[in-house]
């Protein structure tokens, strides 16, 4: 084996410089051209295997992007795209009124701007020179179908829970050849905050199509469109030429700069590794942080990390004693050393948390006290709660394994005897959604994410009375009212203070332990150059090149 | 009346895995709702809505009767995932199940059999000895290591072969079987053929390997029984060459074992292998059927298996045929 490494390794170098060098000089990669014979040992057999060699580096080609991705699309459909991953392959094809830059603002993109008159009423200007990948130019009608196509709640048939992403609109009117305005039937600050999830679909183009032709059939107005999804393979876009430009404000402005992308389906973490470091992917997303040494090893590669949108924790069960004393669930707090699983777990790749929210989300509370690790304390507050012998169980899926195992393990260390309980995801996720359900249930390893990154998205659902996610059955009448009051605030100063002021009060309350937000880890080829990791999720690569 | 008994049995076997997947997937806890749904903003109704649309507020033996109704008139129902009828989403995905069976198993029978056939006749000699180490060897390695193992030195590290996919993102030839090989052999194209098959290697040797073991250790059998027999002494007391009576006598007879085993291991491989096509993203039904399982996916998962069904019954047909054909005492 050494033997013949040794033979063929230098040469292999040496026939894959010439490959990169040829390039043609439009720019297009010669592909054909690449094959080149100098200097092959003689052995046939050997100089056979290092053809076959060049044609697999030389086909990553320099006007091609690939991507190894998680998930396959489960449908091209923006209108109901059913999880963030689907999400992100379909962003690349459709565009919407605004869009997050890789700092998480919200910008124009399809807009030209938007303005809010009174606080039930948004006006937009759009973009005169948009096309759709059909030739067909944008018009404030495709808009309002768009919009009115998710207010109608059904797609296909089938309940839309993305009806829900529009909170209290109640209808769009044309207002002007480039103008639309967004009427709400109750204030609703977040608008513009949930705008970069709607992306604007072409009236007659759906009409021609149906629902069900939008699934699997594409005419967005993005920087690539659809050349052929090879289902649980990969998904091939092209540049679309006639594109304007995308958002001003994300330079530079201009089409696609690589002529074709490629989002190749790798669920599996090793071969997705396996794949970059190959050099037959450019970018991978949810790197292992187990692979991240190796990645940045390599000379070809590197690793990128960026805050993420999802709030790790345990949720504790508030309705069964003696977790409905709030010095149990504060010692619980006190008895994790977060810092320590960060480090040695997370690879140091997540910032930890003493509340519910991202520090890059709006209305954050940055002076929250810490919940340090202290198992005297913890000790002492249990003692005083009645409870010196407390044992529990921890839930979690199978991801969560590790991590819940290294909280058990401190929980015991300050006397709690702590179990852990692995479960199938979909098992164990609507038990402790249902009160009933969960009532004999202590704790659980979980997470919710924020994709908005305003406070609404995550506190209504997860921490609000009654909230879908709210797993803890977390009730304080006084938080519930905050909530709500900041969901009609207009004035932006206000509702962050109505959030900061929740944020305290559930800080105290300690519903959950507390524990982190994750980073994103992209592991990227140094070929690659033009793109940034976003906390949105969205991989955009229409400013990329490879070269 | 022999055929009209088989296809009874048909019959039976397939209302009666239905039956027990149904009982299974309704015995097993779990809600495709909540798993749609992760942490979309959803209210209640939403949810209430969504439940009722998917049928998943009726009864079982109401959902039961839904879904005989349905499967009798060809509708297995929408996949709640992928928002498309079931049969296309699993349709998308068979063929590269069944390019990569072929390819395996082919590759399987002719390094299976030949070796077995040629250990059986040296018994207890050297190539015996060197035959069985490495059936005993491809027998125990497991998919998911020797898959990885393949995929190291082969992709990673010396760049022969690529890593995963069928065809790496590239262009794919008109589908005409949908065999990719093949359709790209129909379009002229040996450049994607090459390109395919390339693809398929890895993973089709790692699940020709232990099939091959398997196979080379039923033939050794059969063959080392075959050997003493009278026929073939005599065969050899005539004076035939030596490779005729491998080939017509011994190769015949022992043949048919190896036919029965490579019937089941075949259609265990329509059935997908989730972890070959796991580590090689292998875009097969193996790796849709388990995340359908893990999902709830009651559609897809009940359509699949009434699928697996249909091909063990239709490879223990043919393997039934090609026994009679081999061996016309059992036709008898």
């Amino acid at each position: 084996m050494i033997e013949i490494s040794d033979r063929f390794r230098p040469q292999a170098k040496g026939v894959e410089k010439g490959a990169c060098s040829l390039v043609h000089p439009a720019g297009q990669p010669q592909c054909e051209d690449v094959i080149v014979t100098i200097g092959l040992p003689r052995r046939p057999f050997v100089a056979g295997l290092l053809a076959l060699s060049a044609i697999t580096r030389a086909r990553a080609a320099d006007s091609e992007i690939r991507v190894g991705f998680t998930q396959d699309a489960l449908t091209l459909d923006p209108a109901n795209p059913g999880n963030r991953d689907t999400e992100t392959i379909v962003r690349n094809m459709y565009d919407g009124l605004l869009v997050r830059d890789p700092a998480m603002k919200v910008v124009p993109q399809i807009a030209v701007s938007w303005t809010q008159p009174d606080p039930l009423t948004y006006d937009l200007i759009l973009r005169d020179n948009v096309h759709f990948h059909n030739g067909a130019m944008l018009t404030p009608q495709d808009v309002k179908f768009t919009i009115d196509r998710v207010l109608s709640g059904k797609i296909g048939g089938q309940t839309n829970p993305r009806r829900d992403l529009l909170g209290p609109m109640r209808r769009v009117d044309i207002t002007g050849p480039h103008a639309v305005r967004f009427v709400l039937s109750k204030p609703w600050p977040l608008l513009p905050a949930m705008l970069p999830f709607q992306e604007i679909v072409c009236k007659a183009f759906v009409e021609k199509v149906g629902d069900q032709g939008m699934v699997t059939q594409e005419n967005g107005t993005g920087p690539f469109k659809l050349a052929a999804w090879h289902h649980g393979d990969s998904i091939v876009m092209e540049r679309f030429d006639q594109y304007y430009g995308g958002a001003p404000d994300i330079p530079p402005v201009g089409p696609a700069r690589v002529a074709r992308l490629v989002y190749r389906i790798m669920p599996d973490n090793s071969a997705r590794v396996a794949a970059l470091l190959a050099g037959d992917v450019d970018v991978i997303n949810n790197l292992p942080v187990t692979s991240m040494q190796q990645v940045q090893a390599n000379e070809n590669t590197r690793v990128a990390a960026v805050n993420g949108t999802r709030t790790f924790f345990l949720s504790i069960n508030n309705a069964k004693p003696p977790f409905t004393d709030v010095r149990v669930r504060q010692a619980l707090n006190h008895a994790v050393d977060r810092k320590l699983i960060i480090a040695r777990l997370l690879n140091g790749l997540a910032v930890p948390l003493n509340g519910v929210l991202s520090p890059d989300a709006f209305g954050f509370e940055p002076n929250l006290p810490e919940y340090a690790y202290n198992p005297a304390l913890a000790k002492s507050m249990l003692a005083a709660a009645g409870v010196p012998n407390l044992s529990l169980t921890i839930d979690t899926d199978g991801s969560g394994k590790e991590i819940s195992e290294a909280i058990a393990s401190m929980f015991s260390r300050t006397g709690i005897d702590a179990k852990v309980r692995v479960w199938d995801t979909s098992v164990i996720v609507p038990i402790w959604r249902n009160a009933q359900q969960r009532k004999d249930h202590d704790l659980f390893y979980t997470s919710w994410g924020n994709a908005s990154l305003d406070p609404s998205d995550i506190m209504m659902p997860a921490i609000h009375s009654g909230g879908r996610g709210n797993s803890a059955g977390y009730y304080n009448p006084q938080v519930d009212k905050l909530l709500d009051a900041a969901e009609a605030e207009t004035d932006r100063a206000k509702r962050a203070a109505l959030y900061k002021q929740a944020q305290l009060i559930i800080y105290n309350d300690a519903p959950w332990v507390f524990l982190w937000l994750p980073q994103d880890i992209y592991g990227i080829s140094r070929r690659l150059k033009g793109f940034t990791p976003s906390p949105s999720g969205m991989i955009d690569l229409s400013r990329a090149i490879v070269g | 009346m022999w055929l009209a008994n088989r296809a009874s049995h048909l019959i039976t076997v397939l209302i009666g895995t239905s039956l027990a997947v149904f009982a299974m997937m309704w015995a097993t806890p779990g809600d495709p709702v909540q798993i749609m749904l992760a942490d979309q903003r959803a209210t209640r109704a939403q949810v209430a809505a969504l439940r009722h649309e998917m049928g998943l507020d009726l009864s079982m033996p109401h959902r039961f009767a839904l879904f005989v109704w349905h499967a009798l008139h060809g509708d297995f129902g929408r996949s709640f995932f992928h928002h498309r009828p079931v049969i296309d989403v699993i349709g998308e995905r068979l063929p590269a199940t069944i390019e990569l069976t072929l390819a395996a198993a082919i590759m399987a029978l002719l390094i299976g059999i030949p070796l077995g056939l040629y250990a059986g006749t040296r018994r207890v000699r050297l190539p015996d000895r060197i035959v069985s180490l490495m059936s005993l060897i491809g027998v125990s390695m497991p998919g998911f290591w020797l898959g990885l193992l393949l995929m190291l030195v082969f992709s990673v590290t010396f760049h022969l072969f690529p890593v995963s996919g069928r065809m790496g993102g590239g262009d794919q030839p008109p589908g005409v079987t949908h065999l990719l090989v093949i359709d790209s052999v129909i379009a002229g194209r040996p450049d994607m053929a090459l390109t395919a098959l390339r693809h398929l290697a890895l993973p089709a040797i790692t699940l020709a390997l232990p099939m091959a073991a398997v196979l080379m250790q039923v033939t050794r059998t059969a063959a080392m029984e075959v050997m003493p027999a009278d026929y073939i002494v005599f065969a050899a007391a005539k004076g035939l060459p030596r490779r005729r009576i491998l080939f017509l006598h011994v190769l015949k007879n022992a043949l048919a074992p190896a036919v029965s085993v490579a019937a089941i291991e075949i259609g265990a491989m329509l059935g997908g292998n989730m972890i070959v096509e796991t580590i090689f993203s292998w875009p097969g039904v193996g790796r849709l059927v388990v995340e359908a399982i893990f999902d709830r996916n009651y559609p897809l998962v009940q359509a699949a298996v009434l699928l697996y069904a249909v091909f063990y019954a239709l490879l223990n047909f043919v393997a039934d045929m090609l026994y009679r054909v081999l061996d016309p005492r059992v036709a008898a």
